[in-house]
């Protein structure tokens, strides 16, 4: 057992550092600008006292090394400064948004995940059929359309045209969950539409990997039935790759998100994202910026360390 | 009981009998799987369900016959190595390369396609299709058709550059990172590792709301965030050339490092990377969209495919599909270049299951 534990910690350590580097480069990134953070808040008409005013709230006037230390130590801490437009604390705005946007994309997870993985394994078993082909026609297109153009057909033919499910998900904390899951059910379909059809290639690519390999072939030819191969043979070798796919995208759906969401005028994360992109609203954007960043690589982590802990070969060392 | 709906079942009756006669399987089991589901779903959603489903399939074949000719046409045109190629591809693959043809036309022809300018305002804002305009006119009322054809050269333009200069980044690092190793090919490695850790589109944000929306911005910002995807293929392909013979002799010979890239490893890796072309300038069209749709990418008044939708959305919530098209055609393209890519990497057998 000490050989995974070793690997999982030097996995996490890795983990942890990359999201140190994606940090330093998000804040040094904003001091990339030509002029300063005030100045381009405050734009060209600017005078000297509104600009000496904001730099000295934002305590522009210390080094920026020392300044990067204050705020990953907030950031670490869950406080991620205070706005530059509006003046109201960065946590107040976002904090609620990302419960949101968690909601929306667990409930997308949810049925996306087993739908998709037991398509991809059907799919694989029926390989170079006729299902098979028309499978790969549908999730190639399904892939290949941007997310606002899938939203935008669910909000013309089940909102629009047979008005069975809201087209805007406005929500509020009053809802019954029921009402929630009803208001919120065409982003969340929208979003498994695409990451069912990434989850079904890739599992099924997976899967015909397994099938291929020379001790499946032994289980056939000594006449072990069909599902036992399945159940016996392929599915504890096949655990590592389906969790790996798994994680990866739902790592996928963290950035489609922002688009649905957008769409869809959900108020979460993605959306208050685009909207501080847009005002240059810069402790925000940094705030989601990192938020997302570290969403995406602890899902990441979770594939590598599910893989390593799936992996019959580490776990039964000779 | 209308005379349609007899003779649409009359006619998939009459398909499947000759096709069962004269032993064709495969038009068999696809007109007879229709006969069944037209059945199914004329009885739950009655002759408008069935008029669609018809039309549905009309097009599909009208597609598929489009692709047939436009392969043969191909073959016959190509020289006779090409041809040969040519003939192994599948329909789909056929149908990509004939989409991607008429963008190419629409993109350099645009000018002479479209009727109006695309920044001339003609009529009222919404104003709706009429003789003058084929697809009515946008929010403040410029001819809707004109902006999508004149979208051609914009958006895929735009993100045609953006691939190009991440696939010579990502390319070019990648030879030099498998030629010269060492320290350098592992710090390059590092470096592609942050990058990739970091969503795309949010790094993409973040480029963009320090720097602004500026096309020049854009292009950058996207090289960055794919150029690690072509270093990391680049690197493995070029890394198994790398360790051949005549790698060893041409070093042997004195041969420079550029020499060694350009004669001797680019060669022989590029099948892979031409694919490898294909697949991310999908992603990088459905990213460029994706913030064109945010408001942040090529800026008004130019047409742009993403832009236009968010401009016009208003008019879906009145069953309206006209903002549907510009997503439509991006869409489109994307599918088209996927098809032709899923064929070419089939075809390099070594990449047959992705």
């Amino acid at each position: 057992m000490g050989d995974i534990l070793g690997l999982v910690l030097k996995r996490l350590g890795l983990g942890l550092v990359t999201l140190f580097v994606i940090s330093i480069i998000i804040f040094f990134m904003v001091e990339l600008l030509p002029g300063d953070i005030a100045q381009a808040v405050l734009g060209q008409g600017a005078t000297p006292e509104n600009l000496a005013a904001l730099r000295q709230q934002m305590g522009l006037d210390t080094p920026a090394p020392l300044r990067y230390l204050g705020w990953l130590a907030g950031a670490v801490t869950g406080d991620f400064g205070t706005s530059v437009v509006t003046g109201e604390r960065v946590t107040s705005v976002i904090g609620e948004r990302f419960q949101r946007t968690l909601f929306l994309a667990a409930y997308a997870a949810v049925i996306a995940v087993p739908i998709s993985i037991a398509l991809g394994v059907i799919v694989a078993l029926l390989r170079n059929s006729i299902f098979d082909r028309v499978a790969n026609v549908l999730t190639l297109t399904s892939i290949s359309s941007p997310e606002f153009f899938l939203g935008y057909i669910l909000v013309l033919y089940l909102a629009v045209k047979t008005n069975w499910f809201p087209a805007i998900s406005s929500v509020s904390d009053d809802m019954t969950f029921w009402d929630l899951l009803n208001r919120t059910f065409l982003p969340a379909l929208t979003l498994v539409l695409v990451v069912m059809a990434h989850m079904m290639r890739m599992t099924r690519a997976a899967i015909i990997n397994l099938l291929a390999s020379p001790y499946i072939e032994m289980a056939r030819l000594k006449g072990t039935p069909p599902w036992k191969v399945i159940v016996r043979h392929a599915l504890p070798n096949a655990w590592a790759p389906i969790i790996n796919v798994v994680a990866l995208n739902l790592a996928y759906l963290i950035t489609g998100v922002v688009l649905v969401e957008v769409v869809f005028v959900y108020p979460g994360i993605g959306q208050a994202l685009v909207d501080a992109v847009s005002k240059r609203d810069f402790p925000i954007v940094q705030a989601c910026c990192l938020i997302f960043a570290a969403t995406f690589i602890l899902l990441n982590l979770a594939a590598d360390v599910g893989a390593i802990l799936t992996n019959p070969r580490l776990r039964h060392p000779k | 009981m209308s005379y349609f709906v007899v003779g649409y079942f009359a006619f998939l009756v009459l398909g499947s009998v000759l096709s069962a006669h004269f032993n064709r399987r495969t038009p068999f089991l696809l007109l007879f799987s229709l006969t069944l589901v037209s059945f199914v779903l004329g009885i739950v959603g009655g002759t408008d369900m069935l008029r669609m489903v018809a039309i549905g399939a009309g097009l599909l074949a009208f597609a598929a016959g489009v692709s047939y000719s436009f392969r043969e046409f191909l073959i016959v045109i190509a020289p006779v190595g090409v041809g040969k190629e040519l003939k192994t591809a599948p329909l789909t693959a056929a149908f990509g390369m004939f989409v991607v043809f008429t963008y190419i036309i629409a993109a350099i022809f645009a000018p002479v396609i479209a009727p109006y300018g695309e920044a001339e305002v003609i009529s009222s804002a919404y104003a709706p299709a009429d003789e003058n305009m084929l697809l009515g006119a946008d929010q403040l009322g410029r001819d809707m058709f004109s902006r999508i054809v004149y979208g051609a050269r914009n958006t895929v333009g735009l993100a045609l550059a953006a691939t190009i200069s991440a696939f010579l980044i990502g390319a070019l690092a990648g030879l030099l990172a498998a030629t010269k190793g060492g320290w350098f090919d592992q710090f390059m490695g590092r470096v592609a590792d942050v990058i990739m850790s970091i969503p795309s589109l949010i790094f993409a944000l973040l480029m963009l709301s320090i720097f602004g929306p500026k096309t020049i911005v854009i292009i950058v910002a996207v090289a960055i965030i794919y150029s690690p995807r072509v270093f990391r293929l680049t690197r493995a392909v070029a890394g198994n050339v790398v360790v051949m013979d005549y790698i060893e002799a041409a070093k042997l010979r004195g041969e420079r490092t550029w020499y060694l890239i350009r004669k001797e490893i680019l060669p022989n890796s590029m099948a892979p990377l031409i694919a490898e072309f294909g697949l991310e300038f999908c992603f990088v069209f459905l990213l460029v969209a994706g913030l064109s749709f945010l408001g942040l990418g090529i800026q008004p008044p130019t047409a742009d495919w993403g832009s236009m939708v968010r401009e016009n959305a208003t008019l879906i919530s009145f069953g309206d599909i006209t903002p549907l098209i510009p997503a439509g055609a991006i869409a489109l393209l994307t599918v088209a270049v996927n098809f032709v890519v899923d064929w070419m990497l089939f075809r390099s057998s070594g990449l047959k299951e992705r």
